[in-house]
């Protein structure tokens, strides 16, 4: 069988569909079916990611119609390297969810179909070349996260879904508004060929449309004044469909966000406008995490601010700035990943999820609080850990363009995340333990998930040359709009496209 | 002018009603306390947004966008087709918007039974 990247979405759809089937075989197949198709996926991504390293992007035609009138899938090293990184993040959490809490056989197999449908659509997100195709993968992905943030009935989870929804539903109207305005001036749905001929559209129809998407996707990608759904989605899912939140759906709304500014407009001004907004949300969301009693909003709120310095380091625009954005994305993913795995079986009792019980249980549950410590010293950008290579990255490409007002921001802002992960960390090892308080004694999985993703941490951290490769493909790759455009429509004209930075 | 322009009293009719179904819509999701009604303004905003993508899919005395031996006789006439991609897209739009809808009322379901009310202003477990 030839691997193609059209596997990253039928596969996983497939299952998610099978397995009410494979639940009347055997209870133990819904567990286990997710955890073999997201391996496939991984070796997928190994073979594809070694292809598109030696001889450049992959496109995939899909049903014989060629671009511009069928969908295509673009497996570039940018969209290649974001798909792996799910993929892999997908397996921990899957690993983490294996035995999470009382998945007993019925909400298991809901939790997994529902999890296999987010992990294609954001996967889909990634990976399409048709802008109307893009908005259905992020319908795909929207009402899986609705449904999976109401999981547990016995929490305000309902409340926090109905709120996501309701800002979900207008995020898709303006997207499908924009799409609308976009198919009046320039009569096609292919990205490629947008890009092409964006350059006839007139400036206040550009600006319009793009003003449209960037609300939309702004929700998605949970940039300032449209995260309101976050922290509460956050907190009353499950644990490991925060996790999900944290590495698969917002990367892919950045994601949505990036491809639409950097590929399809040439609009002057985006760029500062995404430097602008990623300022803007990183303040407003490390100043609501300090004043957080619940850990886990805590780290909602402290995950838009770090979506706010990807889209700092995005708005700058240099290849370098872009590198350090993709690497943060990266290292967010994973840091993230364990301190929401960590945090939640921390707070596992506790009322309302709050802080100030955790006091000495450093001393009770070793383990996890080390992995949680380690996160959160990675997470500011201590060195040697992974989050310090990227952070450092975005700060020389500010200090290459003359911004020191963003590289005192960014700083500055590093402060307070600083107080507000190390009173958790000095209330768990320098608190004095309080009595009663029940242990939940972690899965295997759980274990062994956090364990994979401490060790990435610690190797990435002390060896950034395993993965800085991909990522500088990646960057380049993102910045090469003409290429993108060449690699899907061999003979379109590129005589007006001009790289704005 | 001797002969009345159907046409474009049609597209303003279509334009007007799409835009007028939109703002109803919104006016419903933001002013309106009861959930279902909330739920009903949402579908209601698809159906405006739908009916607009139609309406810039049509051109003046078009036909249907069908391959078949009439179509391609009427086409030969002169007659235009009008464009079927939009027609493509609200299908596809359209089933969307049910599923948003579907898993929206189950939410108010479940809202319903755990808080006993369907009023937006006494359901405040979580900060709004």
């Amino acid at each position: 069988m030839v691997i193609s990247p059209v596997h990253y979405i039928a596969v996983p759809l497939l299952a998610a569909f099978l397995m009410p089937l494979l639940a009347k075989i055997h209870r133990e197949l819904t567990r286990i079916v997710p955890g073999l198709v997201i391996l496939y996926l991984g070796y997928v991504s190994v073979v594809l990611m070694n292809q598109v390293m030696a001889h450049g992007t992959i496109v995939e035609v899909i049903a014989g119609w060629n671009a511009p009138w069928g969908i295509n899938l673009v497996y570039s090293p940018f969209t290649g390297f974001l798909a792996s990184m799910m993929t892999a993040m997908a397996f921990v959490i899957w690993l983490y969810s294996y035995r999470f809490k009382k998945v007993d056989s019925q909400p298991a197999l809901k939790y997994f179909i529902l999890f296999m449908m987010l992990v294609t659509g954001t996967i889909g997100i990634v990976l399409t070349g048709d802008i109307f195709n893009f908005f259905v993968f992020l319908e795909i992905t929207a009402i899986s996260s609705y449904s999976l943030t109401a999981f547990y009935r016995d929490r305000d989870g309902a409340e926090a879904a109905f709120k996501y929804l309701l800002i979900g539903s207008f995020a898709s109207a303006f997207i499908l508004i924009a799409i609308l305005l976009l198919y009046t001036q320039v009569g096609t749905l292919n990205m490629a060929q947008i890009a092409v001929r964006m350059h006839d559209v007139p400036t206040h129809m550009k600006i319009t449309i793009l003003i449209l998407f960037l609300v939309g996707l702004g929700i998605e990608a949970e940039m300032f004044p449209l995260n309101g759904w976050a922290p509460d989605a956050y907190s009353q899912a499950p644990s490991p469909v925060g996790v999900t939140f944290a590495a698969l759906v917002v990367k892919a709304g950045v994601y949505g966000l990036i491809r639409i500014i950097f590929t399809l407009f040439d609009v002057h001004g985006a760029y500062e406008y995404l430097i602008v907004m990623g300022a803007i949300t990183l303040v407003m969301a490390e100043l609501a995490a300090i004043r957080q009693k619940s850990l886990k909003r805590m780290l909602a709120y402290s995950s838009i601010g770090q979506m706010g310095v990807v889209m700092i380091a995005f708005g700058i625009g240099t290849n370098e700035a872009v590198f350090g954005a993709i690497f943060l994305m990266f290292n967010h993913a994973v840091i993230k990943g364990l301190l929401f795995m960590s945090g939640s079986y921390l707070v596992y009792n506790t009322p309302n999820k709050e802080i100030q019980y955790l006091s000495g249980y450093g001393m009770k549950m070793p383990l996890i609080s080390l992995f949680f410590s380690l996160g959160a010293l990675a997470i500011v950008g201590l060195p040697p850990f992974a989050g310090f290579w990227s952070k450092l990255y975005i700060l020389i490409a500010a200090a290459d363009n003359q911004m020191i007002g963003l590289i005192a921001l960014i700083l500055g802002v590093s402060i307070v995340e600083i107080v507000y992960y190390f009173r958790v960390v000095g209330r768990l090892y320098f608190g004095k333990p309080s009595k009663g308080s029940i242990m939940q004694k972690p899965t295997y999985g759980g274990v062994i998930a956090m364990s994979l993703l401490a060790i990435v941490i610690l190797v990435v951290g002390f060896y950034p040359d395993v993965i800085t490769p991909y990522i500088h493909n990646a960057a380049d790759a993102l910045l090469d709009k003409a290429q993108y455009i060449h690699s899907v429509l061999p003979n379109a004209d590129l005589s007006q496209i001009q790289n704005l930075k | 002018m001797d002969t009345i322009d159907y046409y474009q009293i049609m597209s303003i009719g279509v334009y007007g009603s799409a835009i007028g179904l939109i703002l109803i819509g919104l006016y419903a999701v933001l002013m309106k306390k009861h959930l279902t009604k909330i739920v009903i303004g949402l579908s209601i905003i698809d159906a405006g947004i739908n009916l607009l993508f139609i309406a810039i899919g049509y051109i003046s005395n078009g036909t249907a966008p069908i391959y078949s031996s009439q179509g391609i006789d009427l086409v030969k006439t002169g007659t235009p087709m009008v464009d079927p991609v939009p027609q493509a897209l609200v299908l596809t739009a359209i089933v969307i918007g049910f599923g948003v809808t579907a898993v929206a009322l189950s939410l108010v379901i479940r809202l319903y039974r755990h808080h006993n009310t369907a009023r937006i202003d006494q359901i405040k477990s979580l900060k709004w």
